[in-house]
């Protein structure tokens, strides 16, 4: 039989951490509060009959919020073996609050103090000896990120889970909260086991009415809350919340002993610039400038360079030693050597090697952009651009917890969708889920990338500009939505802790850099390898004079994606990319952004010219000016994401109406936004004045009234008397 | 014969490409989304 051990403890404690070191798995750890939401398992190495069970990090035992939630279903409804209590031990004080609370629910607990480490750079001591003492429970030292201590702890939880039987909790409240506590237990039947009565005494004490579900029958103890809160003159929530403080704080004075002559830590001073509130955004947008540039137009762009005409060009020198083909070259030898009808030839080279090889090429690109992305989130600054972003969120009529859903939709949309539930104003979630996917996600980066290499020649300004379109849709939409009557009203309050700062692990970083590009890598070979042979197949194949055949390459005009195409093409025409090809590659992006990209290796011959030895995208350079490059980028930047993420968006606002609200919002922002940068930004560059510029000029001024009318509170509530009689 | 070789090997590849696709989805994970469901948090399975 399985024993099972959980991981319990507070937001940013070193769960994960710990339970990757213990299992050997490779679950994200990042260093803000809430990375895990939904408990996780794996089995303790060596050990194959242990499972170690990771939970949410939470600050207690109460129902305030949805990990709250899961975590304690899962301790009372599953009752693992043993619990693993992680205790930051640079914070022990707010942490040993949940720690009283897993000792009364009769599980062992095991305690593992964990950033030891940290403790004694602080010059602090915590005396684990008395701690056990007073706690009633082992307590080990350990660090999670060092991998000291967690094998001792680890065997120790496991040789108390086979014990079975919990020590009661040892702690005592004050004589009045204890005899009231007794009064309870005795009123519980037989059907809560006698370990768990003071856990089931004091949330009843507490008016915890989800516990009422966990109960086969509920004693009414209406009588023993209103004689405490009459004698104590308090709620009896505040008054156990108080007993467990003055429980705490008596530990602490004889467990731990603290640096008196501390001075301020690195990580205040490091917070005192970062967070300073006239240097906190211009250092910022330093930082995303950096990471862009890097990540697309510097070093990104030399392996890029090297994949698209190299491997998937026209070869490579290794070393200067040896000449390595390339692997068009390689696979169209292969093919002619055989036999290879023409048709078939076609189909994967000017198909699944242009359109899959298209997308790869911006594999580098995209693994430094992670490695950055990672860097930044494992080491604090990311929560503290939470912090940051709420002070200007807040202006605008969003909190800064919407701000993690677009921190984890710059990976991908749809866990950054999914992530807005944690927000519990529903205006709030709604108006984040609209606003997420304006954050450019891992997916938009190739276009991203392609616009920047090939239609402005590695321009630095070009990538980090994206980054900075999608804050600023997020803020004006803010500011819009907010004025309108579905999304008025004050954001909710935004609570976080700043974790310390500290240097992730090379591990750690490579391990995220590769999960996500792995699933970009994942996806390349499944959904765009599909969507790539529809797209060759349609270019490839179409009716000339009433017959239906292979096209040749200078008949792709009469192919049925040019018949789609230009059937559509016309809507774009005032955004400055009205042809069929760019249309086409807008529309396949719809099922998965990368496809945008592979689309333009199928239509503009990416094997061949690669062949040619000319420039890999100098074709697609051709086709389209600057401007209309940059209005195309940012269409696809802003407007409805891919396939998956509109149904995040559908399951999240599960209302139909709201959902197409949601696209609609999002598709007319790209369209209007696309218009204004084409049409004003040709009129400047010495373009005509037409009427698409007069039109462009007109919604810039709609746009500026939208975001600078005065908000008016409503004076009046308007009620349908009419609806609610017939309601009843 | 070059080409039944050839057509049947990209075949095989589609089919083992809708092969994973289809198991993907039935173990609770996004097709679309490269199914990195280790960094998301595993949010799409709490429904």
């Amino acid at each position: 039989m399985s024993i099972k051990i959980a991981l319990a403890g507070n937001p940013n404690s070193g769960k994960t951490t710990l339970f990757n070191a213990l299992t050997g798995s490779n679950q994200f750890v990042g260093n803000w509060p809430g990375v895990t939401v939904e408990k996780k398992e794996g089995k303790l190495k060596g050990h194959k009959d242990v499972i170690i069970m990771d939970l949410p990090g939470i600050y207690s035992l109460s129902p305030y919020t949805l990990e709250e939630v899961v975590a304690r279903n899962y301790l009372i409804g599953e009752r693992p073996d043993a619990i693993l209590n992680i205790v930051d031990g640079t914070n022990i004080e707010r942490n040993l609050y949940l720690s009283t609370q897993l000792l009364e629910l009769g599980i062992p607990v095991i305690m593992a103090v964990n950033m030891m480490d940290l403790v004694e750079k602080n010059g602090d001591k915590i005396h684990i000896n008395k701690l056990r003492q007073k706690l009633g429970c082992e307590v080990i030292e350990i660090s999670a990120l060092k991998g000291t201590g967690i094998r001792e702890a680890a065997e120790k939880a496991v040789a108390l889970a086979g014990k079975k039987n919990a020590e009661p909790a040892v702690h005592k409240f004050a004589a009045g909260v204890e005899s009231t506590l007794d009064e309870i237990e005795s009123r519980l039947d037989d059907s809560i086991p006698e370990r768990q009565k003071r856990f089931f005494a004091v949330k009843l004490l507490e008016k915890d009415d989800k516990i009422q579900t966990q109960m086969k029958s509920v004693p009414d103890v209406s009588d023993v809350i209103s004689r405490i809160e009459k004698e104590m003159d308090d709620d009896t929530e505040s008054i156990i919340t108080n007993e467990r403080y003055v429980f705490i704080s008596s530990i602490i004075d004889e467990c731990c002993t603290k640096n008196r002559k501390r001075r301020m830590t690195t990580s205040d001073k490091i917070d005192r610039v970062v967070t300073n509130r006239w240097l906190a955004l211009p250092i910022f947008a330093a930082v995303m400038v950096i990471v862009y540039l890097v990540s697309v137009s510097t070093v990104g762009t030399w392996a890029t360079d090297w994949m698209n005409d190299g491997v998937f060009g026209d070869g490579w020198s290794l070393f200067g030693l040896v000449q390595v083909p390339g692997i068009p070259s390689v696979l169209e030898g292969g093919l002619d050597a055989i036999g290879c009808a023409v048709w078939l030839k076609g189909l994967i080279l000017d198909g699944i090697v242009a359109g899959v090889g298209a997308v790869l090429g911006f594999v580098p690109q995209m693994l430094v952009l992670f490695i950055f992305l990672a860097f930044l989130e494992a080491c604090g600054y990311m929560a503290r651009v939470a912090f940051i972003m709420d002070r200007i969120f807040r202006k605008f009529g969003l909190s800064g917890k919407s701000f993690i859903p677009m921190l984890i939709g710059s990976g991908c949309g749809v866990p950054g969708i999914m992530a807005s539930r944690t927000i519990e104003n529903d205006r709030d979630r709604k108006m984040t889920i609209m606003t997420t996917t304006f954050i450019p996600c891992g997916a938009k980066l190739p276009i991203i990338a392609l616009i920047a290499g090939a239609l402005f020649g590695g321009a630095w300004w070009v990538a980090p500009s994206a980054y900075f379109v999608g804050i600023a849709a997020i803020i004006c939409s803010g500011i819009i939505l907010k004025k309108t009557k579905m999304f008025a009203g004050d954001p909710a309050p935004f609570v976080m802790e700043l974790p310390a700062y500290h240097m992730p692990t090379v591990g750690n970083i490579l391990r995220s850099m590769w999960e996500r590009g792995w699933s970009f890598i994942k996806k390349a070979g499944t959904i765009i390898l599909l969507s790539t042979i529809v797209v060759w197949f349609t270019t490839y194949f179409g009716w000339i004079d009433g017959q239906f055949r292979m096209l040749e390459d200078m008949e792709l005009d009469h192919s049925i994606l040019a018949a789609i195409g230009n059937a559509v093409s016309w809507i774009f025409i005032p955004l400055g990319w009205g042809d069929w090809k760019s249309a086409v590659a807008a529309i396949t992006g719809l099922v998965a952004k990368e496809n945008v990209v592979g689309t333009f290796g199928i239509l503009y011959g990416f094997a061949e010219v690669a062949e040619d030895g000319s420039e890999i995208w100098g074709t697609l350079a051709g086709s389209m000016t600057a401007v209309a490059a940059y209005s195309f980028l940012i269409f696809n930047l802003l407007c409805a994401p891919c396939f998956a993420a509109m149904g995040a968006i559908k399951r999240e606002m599960n209302n139909a109406k709201w959902f197409w609200f949601a696209i609609g919002y999002q598709t007319g922002l790209a369209y209007v936004v696309s218009l204004c940068v084409y049409q004003i930004g040709s009129l400047i560059t010495g373009g005509s004045f037409g009427i698409w510029t007069a039109a462009a000029f007109l919604l810039v001024i709609g746009f500026l009234y939208l975001l600078f009318r005065p908000y008016r509170e409503s004076s009046t509530l308007r009620v349908n008397m009419k609806g609610m009689a017939k309601a009843k | 014969m070059g080409t039944i070789i050839v057509g049947m090997i990209v075949l095989c590849v589609i089919g083992l490409v809708v092969r994973s696709m289809v198991k993907d989805k039935k173990s609770g994970k996004s097709i679309q989304c490269g199914g990195s469901c280790s960094h998301c948090g595993g949010q799409c399975h709490m429904r």
